[in-house]
């Protein structure tokens, strides 16, 4: 799925990934491909997005902290604004 | 004819005017460059932010919401109203600076609202200046710099939201001028509070020019439905501001991309200008040395005949 964090003037995060961490105001959650389309706020925390890599069978893990925001699921993929 | 010296300084000096234009129109045509780029960046959050509300449009607490709700139902009976204007700082650009200004004073004019009910938001000296010496009261003003922040977006519509929902003012707009092409920029308005839906799509819409380089790919299609958490009172509060701030950020990048593509015009028709009386002065000056040369040989031969004689 495709994952994007973005602020109003930039994207911090763009590409594609196996599953998609976040603090959410209900609990940290995981979201992975194909989830039901979903609007969540987010506390401040941090994302985690584990992606595939190439010749290896380890995920690779991206951090980014966010100071709270907004997280749209849909089927094909996630978007945080910050 | 005039002195061969004076056309020579006249020439020199309109070399150096056009030598300075030529580097303005490139120095405006790489800026207004990367301000295309900027707002293509902005994309993905428009569009989410969109698709957020566009969910969220029947919900209960969307009508209701402060930022949303209608206090004005004709907008000509508003008794207060905030514009935020967006110029640049720097003229030489053509008449951008005033079209904005001067369609900001025919929509006060068209909504009958005397100088004491408006207040003015201004981004950019030419929108301070102009507003200053009319007497509306400007509360805020920023310069409008290269260098976006999301800072400033944050901080204008912070305090437009404020006043909008104390009841200070009934309506917000914002005025700007949108990039079309390179040579069309259009002024344009649109309010911001209370916020509405089909204005925000349009805007979303027009983040990709119709034309040129930059021009859109279609959208993506948007999913029905969405689970909502913790409330969608909670995710409204949260989304309202930031729909607001695409608004400014976009108008913002809009101002920015029409400045630069306007001076890059501008600066541009004052080059060949430049250079055609660059032309027309050489010819002038090789005329007068022609004239003054067959001058001197005559005055020699008749001297030389006069000797004879």
């Amino acid at each position: 799925m495709k994952v994007i964090i973005a602020k109003v003037d930039e994207t911090l995060f763009s590409g594609d990934a196996v599953s998609l961490t976040v603090p959410g105001s209900e609990g940290e959650m995981t979201v992975l491909g194909e989830h039901e389309p979903l609007v969540t706020t987010l506390r401040p925390g941090v994302a985690i997005i584990r992606s595939t890599q190439e010749g290896s069978s380890e995920f690779a893990v991206r951090e980014v902290a966010i100071p709270g925001g907004l997280l749209e699921v849909r089927r094909d993929g996630a978007t945080i604004i910050l | 004819m005039a002195g061969l010296k004076a056309i020579k300084t006249k020439i020199r000096s309109i070399q150096k005017t056009e030598k300075v234009t030529k580097a303005m129109e490139a120095v405006s045509a790489a800026k207004m460059r990367k301000a295309q780029v900027r707002a293509l960046a902005g994309r993905p959050y428009a569009r989410a932010a969109v698709a957020i509300l566009s969910r969220l449009s029947g919900a209960q607490a969307l009508s209701n919401h402060p930022l949303v709700r209608v206090r004005v139902t004709d907008p000509a009976s508003a008794t207060r109203a905030l514009y935020i204007v967006l110029t640049s700082d720097k003229g030489l650009a053509g008449a951008l600076n005033s079209a904005v200004l001067r369609a900001t004073e025919r929509d006060i004019r068209a909504n009958g609202l005397q100088t004491s009910q408006v207040s003015v938001i201004a981004v950019g000296r030419k929108a301070n200046d102009f507003f200053t010496a009319r007497g509306y009261a400007v509360e805020v003003y920023h310069p409008n710099t290269d260098t976006l922040t999301s800072e400033l977006v944050d901080e204008i519509v912070l305090e437009a939201a404020n006043r909008f929902s104390t009841g200070v003012v009934d309506e917000v707009k914002i005025v700007y001028q949108q990039f079309i092409t390179t040579f069309e920029q259009r002024p344009t308005m649109h309010t911001v509070f209370p916020l509405s839906l089909p204005e925000l799509q349009q805007v979303v819409k027009d983040i990709i020019p119709a034309r040129g380089a930059f021009s859109a790919p279609a959208a993506e299609d948007e999913p029905r439905a969405y689970e909502v958490e913790p409330s969608e009172g909670a995710v409204l509060d949260l989304v309202l501001p930031k729909l607001a701030s695409i608004f400014v950020y976009h108008a913002l990048l809009e101002t920015q991309a029409s400045e630069h593509s306007a001076r890059m015009v501008s600066m541009k028709s004052a080059t060949d200008k430049a250079g055609e009386m660059e032309h027309g002065l050489t010819l002038q000056f090789n005329k007068a040395r022609q004239a003054a040369i067959t001058r001197e040989v005559s005055e020699i031969t008749g001297g030389m005949e006069a000797m004879a004689g």
